[in-house]
């Protein structure tokens, strides 16, 4: 078993979240909030600002009108879009990068975290969830634990595989036995690390649902499903495969059926083709 | 040259030069086809079983399903050259999620959904890999037929 307090060191190496995201974050928290709030908070970080227009202007909007300031950004895109976008744009670093314990290529975590993110978002509004962007944002980032835990994965790889193809473990509940941390747990950790609220530090530690959430149960569940659809479409999958478990209960209780799998596999995969890949 | 077949996608090609790939099956399933006369090859990446889930969508994107993407696949490979007596068979995807039952076993529906089709037109299908938990990819070198299949983790194995 590795040294957990080591493996835990290695959040200080992740870029940190810059303040505009956390700021953005809560601003779409609060119902109090306006446009100029948020366009406030964004334009005094140039770098955000400048890729918030790049991917305003960008193909996949379709706008007919060029977009030059975040204000119009904001009035064409809607806030809950640009909240996205800025929380996109500064979690992709962390995100991009190859995991070779997971067998993933540059960009692979990256894709399945954004597809991720974007299914979590369909969910949500399908259930008229009132924590959207909350739901977004954890998707996104849930699997910020498998940057660091990647190491420790390739150095072990045998061992974890070797009790998900003959004890029909997880390849979490494996990292867990093996490791001593699970990329789940080591991921909320992250979160707590980062200020991030209660919520979303559950929401991530919790997204494989190994037990009954106390806060946030509608909010996992949604990101769980969606991370479940993601391993259904291999986009961006690794090493770790699909060897996560099923809860059906957990889908029937939302009232989901297999039709309505497959019709949002089937809508994803045109906004796929036209934006990410 | 490699061509790459995206998600609910399909490429035929006569260029001896070309490797059809499909990266990450996951649930979906990539079939490869080959007539080794011909010389002509064709992968298609379907996700879902039946178009009758959206036949508007299954117009638009005939590859995105088993029932309208396998015969896409055969009456593109055909067109080609391609017959249908030559042709070798190769399905590997189909995974699933641990204890993904009944109708959501979305892996195990696509995998019945080829077998069916191909069983009821008299093609068999030389070599599969399909279900279990893994990801997989496969590719196939037009040139000769040689097709390879790579599993996550575990490397990528010539058939």
């Amino acid at each position: 078993m590795s040294d957990i307090k080591s493996i835990i060191k290695g959040i200080d190496k992740l870029k940190p979240i810059p303040q505009v995201a956390s700021k953005v974050m809560s601003i779409a928290r609060d119902p109090e909030s306006s446009m100029s709030d948020l366009s406030k908070v964004i334009v005094f970080d140039t770098a955000v600002t400048a890729n918030l227009l790049k991917v305003a202007n960008s193909a996949y909007f379709g706008l007919h009108d060029k977009v030059d300031s975040v204000h119009q950004a904001i009035v064409h895109l809607g806030m809950d879009q640009v909240v996205d976008l800025v929380v996109i744009s500064d979690s992709s670093e962390n995100l991009k990068s190859a995991q070779e314990g997971y067998d993933l290529n540059a960009g692979d975590l990256w894709k399945y975290s954004v597809s991720s993110a974007l299914i979590a978002r369909e969910l949500a509004e399908k259930k008229e969830a009132n924590e959207i962007n909350l739901i977004f944002t954890a998707a996104l980032l849930k699997d910020i634990g498998k940057v660091i835990l990647n190491q420790y994965v390739k150095d072990s790889f045998d061992k974890i595989n070797a009790l998900v193809t003959e004890q029909n473990f997880t390849f979490r509940e494996a990292e867990k036995k093996v490791i001593g941390i699970d990329h789940a747990e080591l991921g909320g950790m992250v979160a707590e690390n980062w200020d991030f609220s209660p919520q979303m530090v559950e929401i991530i530690r919790n997204h494989h649902l190994p037990q009954k959430s106390s806060i946030s149960e509608f909010e996992s569940s949604i990101v769980y499903i969606a991370d479940t659809i993601c391993m259904m479409m291999g986009i961006g999958v690794g090493s770790d495969g699909l060897a996560y478990r099923f809860h059906q209960e957990v889908v029937e209780r939302l009232s989901l059926s297999d039709r309505d799998f497959q019709k949002v596999i089937s809508v994803f995969v045109k906004s796929w083709n036209r934006s990410i890949r | 040259m490699s061509l790459i077949v995206g998600v609910s996608d399909m490429k035929v090609s006569d260029d001896t030069e070309a490797t059809l790939v499909t990266y990450s099956l996951g649930s979906c399933i990539g079939v490869a086809i080959y007539d080794a006369v011909a010389r002509v090859g064709g992968l298609l990446h379907y996700m879902l079983p039946e178009s009758s889930l959206d036949p508007e969508k299954a117009k638009k994107n005939p590859f995105m399903f088993a029932d309208t993407g396998i015969p896409a696949l055969f009456k593109a490979a055909y067109k080609l050259g391609a017959k249908k007596q030559r042709m070798k068979v190769i399905v590997a995807g189909g995974a699933e999620i641990l204890d993904q039952k009944g109708v959501f076993n979305i892996g195990k529906r696509n995998d019945a959904a080829i077998r069916k089709m191909l069983h009821r037109n008299n093609v068999i299908i030389d070599y599969n890999d399909v279900g279990g938990v893994v990801n997989r990819t496969i590719k196939l070198a037009v040139n000769n037929g040689d097709t390879w299949i790579k599993v996550s983790g575990k490397g990528e194995k010539k058939i």
